[in-house]
């Protein structure tokens, strides 16, 4: 079942397009990329406040708001500019463990970042002990992991 | 320049960088997450010297907070980076990305200095409002492309075959 939808987006037309014009990927992928720092700079500006580093004199639920909308617009780019890759090279993504390893930590993050982590960044600070830091140095490993797995696919499937 | 590249290229330590399975897979993963670090931190910077976000964050505030996170991340990937280029010399030699991503992270060095130097000598007078004098917000955007564009060339290296025309044409590889 599954193997078959991948069957089924290697097949698209699409996804022969990609393959077959010479800079359709590479442009995706470089759009991925800066779209990867834009995330990765709004998560770690609030992460850090988290754990008591980075811009401290700042109140965390203001960070946190703030960079909210950063945050969710340059995860949309992500996904916009990483489904292409997927369609495209489907059942190369379908036989690599990390591709796997790396949608299931992604949904975690989702979860974890809109639950937990925005209920403890945008609470009123002094009054959850010590679990800003915990939520912090989690969301840290989990978004850095995507981002290892994701690297790991290219290269090593 | 291209005998200095071959020399590195048959030193023992790169040969055997080169042929390790785990050495380029680790490195470049390095690269990446460190990249996500330093780059991560300075667009936030420069974006708020533009005003397209953190406006009620005290512009001082953010050197002093942010780049030693920032400097952190950019030390891991110099050495990854130099790591990269040492174990493959001579894939880098006639790769048109690699010297444009070079030459992009000296201009944007030279704009980091000229900013510090210059425009943020009077931060004090426009550290807490939200008008931020034209030529930081220029160096901001300055920055902003300039990174932008270090990160694609980066990636932009591994397609060998994509160099421009007139690049191919000047034959440095052979």
């Amino acid at each position: 079942m599954t193997q078959s939808f991948f069957e089924w987006m290697q097949g698209l037309s699409f996804s022969a397009w990609m393959l077959e014009e010479t800079w359709a990927s590479p442009i995706i992928q470089c759009m991925h990329l800066v779209a990867l720092v834009a995330f990765a700079g709004a998560v770690l500006v609030v992460d850090m406040r988290l754990i008591g580093r980075g811009l401290i004199k700042t109140p965390l639920n203001q960070l946190a708001r703030e960079l909210d909308r950063w945050m969710i617009w340059s995860f949309v780019a992500l996904f916009v500019t990483g489904a292409p890759q997927v369609l495209s090279t489907a059942l190369k993504q379908y036989y690599s463990p990390f591709f796997w390893w790396k949608m299931q930590i992604i949904v975690i993050g989702l979860l974890f970042t809109f639950t937990i982590r925005r209920r403890v960044a945008f609470a009123e600070e002094g009054t959850l002990g010590h679990w800003p830091k915990v939520v912090g140095v989690l969301s840290i490993g989990i978004w850095t992991s995507v981002s290892v797995w994701a690297r790991l696919i290219g290269l090593l499937s | 320049m291209r005998s200095l590249f071959e020399w590195v290229d048959a030193l023992p330590s790169s040969i055997a960088l080169r042929e390790s399975l785990n050495a380029y897979p680790t490195m470049l993963t390095v690269h990446v997450v460190s990249m996500c670090l330093f780059a991560g931190l300075i667009a936030y910077w420069d974006m708020r010297l533009v005003g397209l976000t953190l406006k009620k964050v005290p512009v001082s505030n953010i050197p002093t907070r942010l780049f030693p996170w920032a400097l952190t991340g950019y030390g891991i990937n110099l050495i990854t980076g130099g790591l990269l280029l040492y174990s493959q010399p001579m894939r880098y030699y006639d790769n048109f990305y690699f010297w444009a991503k070079m030459a992009l992270m000296v201009v944007a060095g030279i704009n980091m200095f000229w900013f510090h130097y210059a425009t943020y000598k009077s931060v004090q007078a426009w550290d807490q409002g939200r008008e931020i004098p034209m030529n930081a917000r220029l160096a901001g955007v300055v920055s902003l492309v300039l990174w932008a564009a270090v990160v694609v060339t980066g990636r932009m290296m591994a397609y060998a075959g994509l160099m421009p025309e007139w690049w191919n044409n000047l034959n440095i590889g052979a």
